[in-house]
């Protein structure tokens, strides 16, 4: 008889204690859930995207062979999702993050100063040592402001002009005789009126921030970035203004095609939406294959003109960089398998093929199989990327306000390019914001 | 007299110990019972409770302690109130909250008077297939945002877009829906009016049907004409449902942020900035947690004063 009112008791103990810890899991577990932190004692995971991904899981293949027991879950979380992601689980204290994780090259020195104890120093673990196989400048961009190693470089990426060889000899225009960005926009002109195709494709309202690829190649051609070596604005100066300018003179000609950024590339690369044009970071060598088989033949790949006569006609397209999160609980696993995939020929051999990316590692340069001709394009790209990449051109200067320079950029070519606004009026308002915004001085000229 | 005056202790099974035992055992019980009753929701609250704390209370607090700080070469310093001083300086806030304000005023209304129609229409005996058109404009609102976001983009893309392909066919030039300032925050008004209609039009509905037949019946008799019906009938009943609707859409308006999001990322230079999105930038693009919670915070007390002034003006009117 006693027993027997406590039983509903029990059963509601049991049913409270079931849905708490149920609570208690959801609570603790939601952040964890991402990383697959659970895993497995030898489990590492990894978050990357496109590209980059496809290669990391080829070496996580190949690395596990080596390493039995051992996985490497890599996960292709998409971009700009991933940056998200990463932030969350920085701000959270490392709360969810993967032991491996990409990152652009743009966005480490925000990282590095804002979560400065959010990466596992790659340095203490014996990076050190490889520099002499990296691009030096390169190199240091996968360091903070004291030169410890944070990230090794993944990909090195140059910016390329792919055109149309076809568009070209409809309209009688020799593409090898344009030396400057002016005389393109001539060659434009009279492309137009052959083949009705425009110049080149611009995301006119900046529905991403990569809008501003293209104005960032004209004006790195001219040796200025959104900032200078001091730090201070640098985004109002005559090289950015020139270089707004060219995109103005563009589309006044109306020789530009508008294309929001996440449906342009493809329906460029497959000439869905023709244009003669498409200046690009080297790593769209590897994208023209697979997204566009069928144009094979028809487009060809060669440096960029320079802006004036002499000028530069090479300037870094940034890079991604694998880091080590200082959350991570194999830290020492992770960093081995980071230098299997960068540091290695044997990773190196295994990621290019699947990535299609130009590696930064250096031996990786010397084999045999980098001096093959490129079937699509017909030529050597490879030879010509370490030729874009031995031009001597000055360093970005990044800083951590980049993703704020790189709106108000893109706020001031949607005026040009949409309202017709003056560009140099339009730069200095939008260097005057930026100033506001961080507290930087602007560059005298 | 011995027995009754007996010190001593009872012995075990003497009739007034057996009679004791026999109440005490359903007053503990009782108790317990008592007890149980009051603790039995608290137990099946507790992991709401625990997960509102966790992610609702904890969070807000946080939030707002975090809005008197500032991330300096990763180390948090507090700064009082330079964050709220910092917003007032901003032409980037003050823009996002003229877009947001400038959506308010035009969806909003737009939105509620179409899902009245719409209401009345769903509850006419007349139409046929009532449950399914109910359904059909009900679905909306459960779409998820990339499937919204990929449909919205199918439907406005200038080249290749659907209604510009409708437009051209008959004539009309394409329209730049979301590269034009103008454009896209036009857009953004389709594109939420589409979502959030049905959902308002299913709450007036279920107001409509509380609205007694007889004073339909005793407007007609007194020759009332469908018209007078709608504005003396249907629209005072439908009081209580417009309240709640238009306090819910103000406040889901002035958070907007899936739309411009989706579709235009807050472009083109700025025309769909809103709160919402400018808090997110400061806190995902910028990593300036600090100042996205101050921008929080400002955003919580303007929906709190727009809420209490709305629903005393619309309370004071009913009655």
């Amino acid at each position: 008889m006693t027993a027997s009112p406590c039983r509903p008791w029990r059963t509601q103990v049991s049913v409270f204690t079931a849905v708490t810890a149920l609570s208690a899991g959801l609570l603790t577990g939601c952040s964890m859930s991402s990383s697959d932190g659970s895993a497995g004692k030898d489990t590492l995971t990894a978050w990357a995207w496109g590209a980059p991904a496809a290669g990391m899981k080829a070496t996580a293949e190949e690395f596990e062979k080596s390493h039995p027991g051992v996985t490497v879950k890599v996960q292709d979380v998409g971009n700009p999702a991933i940056w998200d992601k990463i932030t969350t689980g920085m701000a959270a204290g490392g709360q969810g993050l993967p032991d491996v994780m990409d990152i652009g090259g743009d966005y480490m020195g925000n990282y590095l100063e804002t979560f400065p104890d959010g990466f596992a120093n790659l340095g203490d673990m014996g990076a050190g040592s490889l520099e002499k196989d990296f691009p030096s400048g390169l190199w240091k961009g996968g360091q903070d402001a004291k030169g410890q190693q944070y990230g090794m470089p993944f990909e090195v990426n140059t910016n390329l002009v792919f055109y149309r060889k076809d568009l070209f000899e409809k309209a009688g225009v020799d593409i090898d005789s344009i030396r400057t960005w002016d005389q393109m926009l001539t060659a434009g002109v009279k492309i137009k009126k052959a083949t009705g195709a425009d110049l080149f494709a611009v995301d006119k309202a900046a529905s991403q921030a990569d809008s501003a690829n293209f104005f960032m190649m004209l004006a790195r051609l001219q040796g200025t970035f959104f900032f200078n070596g001091k730090g201070e604005i640098a985004l109002s100066g005559k090289e950015s203004v020139d270089a707004l300018t060219f995109l103005k003179e563009a589309n006044d000609k109306k020789l530009v095609t508008d294309i929001p950024q996440s449906q342009g590339t493809t329906s460029q690369m497959k000439g869905q939406s023709p244009v003669a044009i498409m200046p690009g970071a080297s790593w769209m060598v590897g994208s023209f294959q697979d997204t566009a088989p069928e144009m094979k033949g028809k487009w060809g790949v060669r440096m960029s003109p320079a802006m004036k006569e002499g000028g530069y006609t090479a300037s870094s397209a940034g890079g991604t960089y694998l880091t080590v999160s200082k959350s991570s609980k194999q830290q020492e696993l992770a960093y081995e398998y980071v230098e299997y995939s960068m540091a290695t020929l044997a990773g190196q051999k295994v990621i290019t093929k699947a990535d299609g990316l130009f590696p930064s590692y250096g031996p990786m340069w010397k084999t045999a199989a980098f001096k093959e001709p490129n079937p699509y394009f017909g030529i050597n790209t490879n030879e010509l990327v370490i030729e874009a990449l031995s031009q001597d051109t000055p360093p970005d200067h990044y800083t951590k306000d980049y993703p704020k320079a790189l709106k108000v950029y893109d706020d001031a070519q949607t005026q040009v390019l949409v309202k017709d606004a003056d560009p140099e009026q339009a730069l200095q308002q939008a260097a005057k914001l930026l100033a506001q915004q961080t507290g930087r001085k602007t560059a005298k000229d | 007299m011995s027995l009754t005056t007996n010190p001593s202790p009872r012995p075990a099974g003497t009739p007034t110990a057996a009679s004791r035992s026999a109440v005490e055992p359903p007053r503990r019980r009782s108790a317990r019972r008592t007890w149980r009753t009051r603790a039995t929701p608290f137990v099946f609250l507790l992991p709401v409770i625990v997960l509102f704390v966790g992610f609702k209370v904890y969070p807000v607090f946080y939030a707002l302690a975090l809005s008197f700080t500032q991330n300096v070469g990763g180390v948090t310093e507090f700064v009082g109130g330079a964050n709220y001083g910092r917003l007032l300086d901003d032409p980037l806030f003050w823009t996002a909250l003229r877009n947001t304000v400038e959506i308010l005023v035009i969806q909003v209304p737009l939105m509620l008077g179409l899902a009245i129609v719409l209401a009345v229409a769903l509850n006419s005996k007349l139409l046929k297939w009532r449950s399914f058109f109910r359904v059909a404009y009900f679905v909306p609102i459960v779409m998820g945002l990339v499937a919204y976001g990929i449909l919205f983009s199918a439907l406005l893309n200038y080249q290749n877009g659907f209604i510009n392909y409708l437009l051209t066919s008959v004539g009309l030039p394409r329209i730049p829906w979301l590269t034009d300032p103008f454009w896209a925050k036009a857009s953004i008004i389709m594109a939420m009016t589409w979502h959030y209609t049905g959902q308002n039009a299913v709450m007036y509905l279920a107001q409509l049907q509380s609205i007694p037949g007889e004073l339909y019946e005793a407007a007609q008799m007194d020759g009332a004409n469908r018209r007078r019906q709608f504005w003396h009938i249907t629209l005072p009943g439908l009081r209580p449902a417009l309240l709640l609707t238009v306090v819910l859409s103000t406040i889901g308006t002035l958070q907007l942020f899936d739309e411009p999001y989706v579709l235009t990322g807050g472009g083109p230079d700025n025309a769909t900035l809103t709160i919402g999105m400018y808090l997110y930038n400061s806190a995902f693009k910028n990593f300036d947690f600090g100042y996205a919670s101050a921008i929080g915070y400002v955003l919580a007390f303007i929906v709190t004063a727009v809420s209490v002034i709305q629903t005393l003006v619309l309370r004071r009117r009913a009655q």
